[in-house]
C-alpha cells in the first residue's frame, strides 16, 4: 500500500516546540522504507504517527489514498514489531502469535494454520507452547515478528527491532528480515539509528535530524551523493573525512593553507560560484590513494591503526595536529609513527557550502 | 561410591564457617525458636482450651483437660454466631469485590492516562489517607441518614461495606497504579495494534498480569472485615447484624456473660474462611509473570 505523509507534524502537551514538522514523504507499495536519524530527532514519534499509536499534530496520513488522520490503530491494517518485542508474558508463544486474529474473531482453523506457517517460517515451531520468559533474546524477536506476519496485514512497522540482539544474530536478522519482506510483499516503515542497517536493508532511505527531513533516496544515493554536510558525517562507517576551506582560482585550499586539491572539470565549473567563499570538502576513506603524486598530495604520519582483515584504517595526522581516516587494504605494511604520502580520488570529492551546509557538486 | 563423593564435596555458594560464626548462628537460631514459641504458644493455648471442656467461663492454664465441642456448640446454639459468620463473609465479599472493581479502573487510569488533576489528585488520596477512619464517624452518620432517605433499602451493613472499600480503593489505588507503572506500555501498543479497545486492554492484557497484586489487594480487603471490631460496633446495632470481630466481643467485654473459651473457639472459627482463601489464592499471589514481557 502507497503511504502519504504531508506536511505532517507533532506537537506534545506540555512541550513548546514541535518534535517534528513539515514531514513530506511517499513511501511506494512494498518500498522497505528505513527512517534513520540520531536518537531524539523524532523518528519513533513519525513511526506512532503512522501506526497510529500518537496522534497527528498537524498535516495528513493517506494510507492509499485514504485519510488516516483519525483511524484507530486497529483498523488501520497494520502489524508492528516493537524494541522491547512487547510480547505478552502471560500468554504462549502460540497465544501471542494469535492474539491479534482472535481479536478480529478470525475463525480457529485459520488462525492454526496462519501461525503453524509463520512459525515455520520462522523456524520456531518448538516452542509455540512456552512463555516468553522461558525462551531467548533472539527467539523472542522471532516471536515479535511472528505475531506482526500472521496478521498479514498491508503496512509492516518496526521500531528498531534488533536493537537489544547480539551483533552477530542482528547480522543475521537483516538478511532474514529482507527476505521476509520481499516474501510478504508488503509496505515495511523501519525506524533505526543504526546507519549500517539502514544502508544493507532499505530500498529508501529517510534520515531525520531534529525533526527535519534530510535527505530521502536509494543507500546508494546516500553513500555516493550525501546532500548535506550532517547526511554525509552520519552516513558510512567510518565517517566521512571532511576539510574545512575555501576555493582560490578553482582549487580547493584547506583551511590551514597545507594542501591544495584540484577538483574534476565539472566540479570545478559548479565551484565555480563559490571562488573565494569557505566551503567544506569531504572524501571517504577508501578515496585515498597510497603513494606520491605531483597533485592533490598529502603527507601524514599514521597515529593508530585499526586492522580490521580485509582492511586497515590508519587515522593520520598531518603536521598541524588536524586527523584524517584512510583505509587501505590489509595487505599493506604500515606501522604507527611512519609518515606516508597519500594522494586524492578526485572523483570521490564531496563539496558543501559552508554556510548553507547544502551539497555543491 | 558417586554418594561418598558428594558427602565430601563442599556445595554450599557461602564461605565455610569458622566457630565464631557457627556460635553466632547458633545465637540466631536460638532467638528465631525463641520468637515462634512466643508467637505459637498463645495460639496453642486457644486451640487446646477452645476444645477443653473442663473449662467454663474463664481460660486458666493447667487444671484438668476433657475434650469436648461444647463451646463450640455453646456459640452456635446460644449464640447467633452463623449469623455472624454469614455477615462477615459477605461483608468481606461485597468489599473485596467492590475493591477490586474500582482500583482495577483507578489505577490503570493513574498509570495510564494524562489528565488535568491527575497529580492533585493522587495527593489528596494520599493526605486523606492520613486521617484515621474513626475521625469519620459524624460524617459516615451524616452520609447514612441522607443515602438511606435517597434509598430505603440501603442497610448498615451495606454502609459499613462503602467504608471499608471506599479506605481500601484509596490505599490500593496507590499499590496497583505503582506495579502496573512498571508494566512497559509497549505492551498496551502492541495490544492495540492487534485490534483492542481500552477495556478490552486493561482485561486481556493488563489484567492478567497484575493479577498477583490484585489477589493481594482482594486478600487485605477481604480479611479487613474479619479483624475490624470498632466500626461495627458502633454503626451495627443490632447483635443479629454484628461481624465476627465485634460479635466474639461481646464473649468477654462483660463480665456476667463472659465465656473465655468461646471466644477462642470462635476465634479459631474464624480464621478458617482467612487459610481456604490464602489456599485458593496461593498460585495468583505467585508473582514475577511481568519478567520476559519485554527483553530482560
Amino acid at each position: 500500500m502507497k503511504i502519504q505523509l504531508n506536511n505532517i507534524g507533532k506537537k506534545y502537551e506540555g512541550r513548546e516546540n514541535f518534535t517534528i514538522r513539515n514531514i513530506d514523504l511517499e513511501i511506494d507499495d512494498k518500498d522497505f522504507c528505513v527512517i534513520l536519524g540520531p536518537s531524539g530527532c523524532g523518528k519513533s514519534t513519525l513511526l506512532r504517527m503512522i501506526a497510529g499509536l500518537t496522534s497527528i499534530t498537524e498535516g495528513d496520513l493517506f494510507f492509499g489514498g485514504k485519510r488516516m488522520n483519525s483511524v484507530e490503530p486497529k483498523d488501520r491494517d497494520i502489524a508492528m514489531v516493537f524494541q522491547s518485542y512487547a510480547l505478552y508474558p502471560h500468554m504462549t508463544v502460540y497465544e501471542n502469535m494469535a492474539f491479534s486474529l482472535k481479536m478480529r474473531k478470525e475463525r480457529k482453523s485459520v488462525i492454526h494454520e496462519r501461525v503453524l506457517e509463520a512459525a515455520e517460517l520462522l523456524q520456531i515451531t518448538e516452542y509455540l507452547y512456552s512463555k516468553p520468559s522461558e525462551i531467548s533474546g533472539g527467539q523472542r524477536q522471532r516471536v515479535a515478528l511472528g505475531r506482526a506476519i500472521v496478521r498479514k496485514a498491508d503496512v509492516f512497522l518496526m521500531d528498531e527491532p534488533l536493537s537489544n540482539l547480539d551483533a552477530k544474530l542482528r547480522e543475521h536478522m537483516r538478511v532474514e528480515l529482507v527476505r521476509l519482506h520481499q516474501s510478504l510483499e508488503t509496505t515495511s516503515i523501519y525506524v533505526t539509528h543504526d546507519q549500517t542497517e539502514a544502508m544493507t536493508m532499505a530500498t529508501k532511505i529517510v534520515l531525520l535530524d531534529q525533526g527535519k527531513i534530510q535527505q530521502v533516496g536509494s543507500p546508494t544515493l546516500f553513500y555516493e551523493k550525501p546532500a548535506n554536510l550532517f547526511v554525509a558525517g552520519f552516513i558510512g562507517s567510518p565517517t566521512m573525512n571532511i576539510f574545512r576551506g575555501k576555493i582560490k582560482h578553482g582549487h580547493f585550499l584547506s583551511s590551514e593553507e597545507d594542501f591544495v586539491i584540484e577538483p574534476k572539470a565539472k566540479d570545478r565549473e559548479l565551484l565555480k560560484p563559490f571562488e573565494g567563499k569557505k566551503v567544506a570538502m569531504g572524501i571517504r576513506s577508501e578515496r585515498f590513494i597510497a603513494g606520491k603524486a605531483d597533485k592533490n598530495a598529502i603527507n601524514v604520519k599514521v597515529d593508530v591503526i585499526e586492522m580490521l582483515g580485509k582492511e586497515q584504517l590508519l587515522y593520520c595526522q598531518f603536521p598541524n595536529g588536524k586527523e584524517c581516516v584512510i583505509s587501505e587494504p590489509g595487505y599493506f605494511e604500515y606501522a604507527v609513527n611512519e609518515e606516508h604520502n597519500f594522494h586524492l580520488d578526485i572523483e570521490g570529492l564531496h563539496f558543501f557550502d559552508e554556510e548553507t551546509t547544502e551539497r555543491i557538486n | 561410591m558417586i554418594k561418598q563423593k558428594k558427602k565430601g564435596l563442599y556445595l554450599s555458594d557461602r564461605p565455610p564457617l569458622t566457630p565464631l560464626k557457627t556460635i553466632l548462628l547458633a545465637i540466631s537460631y536460638i532467638l528465631l525458636f525463641a520468637y515462634v514459641f512466643v508467637i505459637l504458644w498463645p495460639l496453642a493455648q486457644i486451640v487446646l482450651s477452645s476444645f477443653n471442656g473442663s473449662q467454663s467461663q474463664y481460660i486458666r492454664i493447667g487444671g484438668t483437660y476433657q475434650f469436648s465441642f461444647k463451646h463450640f456448640k455453646f456459640l452456635f446454639e446460644e449464640k447467633p454466631f452463623l449469623k455472624w459468620v454469614i455477615n462477615t463473609i459477605v461483608i468481606a465479599v461485597a468489599t473485596a469485590l467492590l475493591t477490586l472493581l474500582f482500583v482495577s479502573f483507578t489505577g490503570y487510569a493513574y498509570s495510564r492516562y494524562r489528565f488535568k488533576g491527575r497529580k492533585a489528585s493522587l495527593m489528596a488520596i494520599m493526605l486523606i489517607q492520613t486521617i484515621p477512619t474513626f475521625v469519620g464517624i459524624a460524617a459516615f452518620y451524616t452520609l447514612h441518614s441522607i443515602i438511606s432517605a435517597a434509598i430505603p433499602g440501603f442497610s448498615r451493613q451495606m454502609f459499613l461495606v462503602l467504608i471499608y472499600a471506599g479506605g481500601g480503593i484509596a490505599s490500593n489505588t496507590f499499590i496497583l497504579k505503582g506495579y502496573i507503572d512498571s508494566i512497559s506500555t509497549e505492551l498496551d501498543d502492541a495490544a492495540r495494534i492487534d485490534g483492542c479497545g481500552n477495556f478490552q486492554v486493561y482485561r486481556l492484557i493488563i489484567m492478567p498480569i497484575v493479577r498477583p497484586m490484585l489477589a493481594i489487594i482482594a486478600l487485605w480487603s477481604f480479611i479487613g472485615p474479619f479483624l475490624d471490631y470498632m466500626l461495627p460496633s458502633i454503626i451495627l446495632g443490632d447483635p443479629e447484624q454484628y461481624t465476627l470481630a465485634t460479635g466474639l466481643y461481646t464473649l468477654i467485654n462483660d463480665s456476667r456473660n463472659m465465656h473465655q473459651p468461646a471466644f477462642a473457639a470462635g476465634g479459631l472459627l474464624t480464621a478458617l474462611p482467612i487459610v481456604i482463601l490464602f489456599i485458593a489464592l496461593q498460585k495468583q499471589l505467585v508473582s514475577g509473570l511481568a519478567s520476559g514481557a519485554v527483553k530482560g
